[in-house]
């Protein structure tokens, strides 16, 4: 073998083991070489021998048994649909509230009569709409396949110990009495129509989660008081901007776990005990996050009657009424009361259709 | 005419499919090499391309049909394969199966001769 044909010969085994796990490159690596160069001996070319051997991207793919994708074909309708929604969702409000903060920041950069003016503020709106649109498009993008990807996982690892059980049954001696052996008694009753869970049920869920996400990391500001006093718009928010990035995170983690029970019910498509547990742990997490982000973090904007006190100045009578009742506290604890009801009703809702309508047959809990 | 003829390959590289695993048990009950089992196979008419029949090697071992040992002894060294004997177990049952199979299979294609 000429160092020529050496150096052919490595080229195409590193092309072949860098597209296997790490764990077999070095054994395969030893294999090929034994391969390529009995195959040398034989042939007397090693311009014959990989031509025979061919693409070596191909020859790595014989290597490769299981699974290769992230989601498979069960789960990739669903999720399609998914990734939809909530592109759809992200993109749309960011682009508006781009608009709408562009052309109300105009009054004060142009003047409204001049159509340039207001062409300007259009596209710089549009500019920074799309920009953001497209941050929020991929974050929505990448938390939906890793909701749907962890589910796939998990499908998968409780296949493979439904797998191992029939196999150890298997090996044993006489075959014929493998108890798992599939039976018609397995078979499912088909649900109850009441027990099936619509996509039509979760999209205004989705659609919720989604548009209330963006608003709360594009535009926190957006939760604010606005007052047009002699043409100029005052804003007073509502949140605690400076420490923001302290709630935000809590704020959103609370809301993925929503979308993550979400797909979660859609994908099984039917009522049943996982969904219900699902249900039941999401909401329960939910409940303990919203009363930290209500009652221990800093969510509210310390200075919102003192601000809008002064911005409202001798105006103030006529909502002095309201001021004075401003209290975060109240607030707060209203806000988590509506929201421990409303969890709670979501999960009696799911608990009771489960029980009444429930699929008896647990799909893949068992 | 392309179209049929690719449909011809990818039908005749089914049908061979199911024949590798037998065909390589069939030949490792003395442990060999991986080129020197593509040339005696080769030689009783039977090809199999060495790109699928490595990968097919490191498979049936995981599986535990077959073991490995690595020969290091001489200046090259060479991985040899060799049926276990669970390996054997399921060879004779796949035997059986395949000349069932062929007899049956051969009784269908004489009835479309006649």
């Amino acid at each position: 073998m000429t160092p020529k044909e050496k150096d052919y010969m490595d080229r195409y085994i590193y092309q072949v083991i860098r597209r296997l796990p790490k764990a077999q490159r070095d054994e395969v690596r030893m294999e090929l070489e034994e391969l390529i160069s009995d195959m040398y001996a034989d042939k007397g070319s090693m311009e014959a021998v990989l031509t025979q051997l061919g693409n070596p991207a191909e020859f790595a793919k014989q290597y490769q048994n299981g699974q290769q994708y992230l989601i498979g074909p069960e789960y990739f309708e669903t999720y399609l649909w998914f990734v939809k929604i909530v592109l759809i969702c992200a993109a749309v409000p960011i682009v508006i509230i781009s608009l709408v903060n562009a052309i109300g920041e105009m009054p004060a950069a142009a003047s409204w009569n001049t159509a340039a003016g207001i062409i300007r503020a259009i596209v710089d709106g549009l500019t920074a709409g799309i920009t953001d649109a497209l941050l929020s498009c991929i974050s929505a993008f990448g938390a939906v396949t890793l909701i749907f990807a962890v589910i796939e996982r998990k499908k998968i690892q409780l296949e493979m110990k439904n797998a191992e059980k029939w196999s150890v049954e298997k090996l044993s001696e006489d075959r014929k009495t493998a108890e798992s052996r599939w039976t018609p008694k397995f078979l499912e009753p088909v649900p109850d129509k009441k027990a099936l869970i619509s996509r039509g049920d979760s999209i205004v869920g989705i659609v919720f989660i989604v548009i209330f996400c963006v608003l709360l990391i594009f535009s926190p500001h957006f939760f604010a008081a606005i007052i047009t006093e002699d043409k100029t718009v005052t804003t007073v928010p509502v949140f605690n901007l400076e420490q923001w990035g302290t709630v935000l995170p809590v704020f959103i983690l609370s809301l993925l776990i929503g979308l993550a029970d979400e797909v979660l019910r859609l994908v099984v498509g039917v009522y049943c005990k996982l969904v219900m547990i699902s249900n039941a742990v999401c909401g329960i997490i939910q409940i303990v996050l919203s009363a930290v982000v209500l009652k221990v973090l800093p969510l509210w904007n310390p200075n919102f009657v003192t601000d809008l006190e002064r911005t409202l100045g001798d105006k103030a009578n006529s909502g002095a009424e309201f001021l004075t009742r401003w209290n975060a506290d109240m607030v707060s604890n209203g806000f988590l009361a509506f929201i421990v009801v409303i969890t709670l009703l979501e999960i009696g809702v799911t608990v009771y259709k489960t029980l009444r309508y429930g699929a008896s047959v647990k799909k893949g809990n068992d | 005419m392309g179209e049929g003829k690719d449909l011809l390959s990818a039908l005749l590289l089914e049908l061979r499919r199911g024949t590798l695993t037998i065909s390589v048990l069939s030949q490792l009950r003395e442990p060999k090499y991986g080129y020197a089992l593509v040339q005696s196979m080769e030689e009783k008419g039977v090809s199999i391309d060495p790109n699928t029949l490595y990968p097919l090697l490191r498979r049936l071992e995981s599986q535990g049909i077959l073991e490995s040992k690595w020969e290091t002894s001489s200046t090259k060294p060479r991985k040899y394969y060799q049926r276990t004997e669970y390996g054997t177990e399921i060879y004779k049952q796949l035997k059986t199966y395949w000349k069932n199979l062929s007899a049956g299979m051969e009784r269908l294609l004489k009835e479309e001769e006649v």
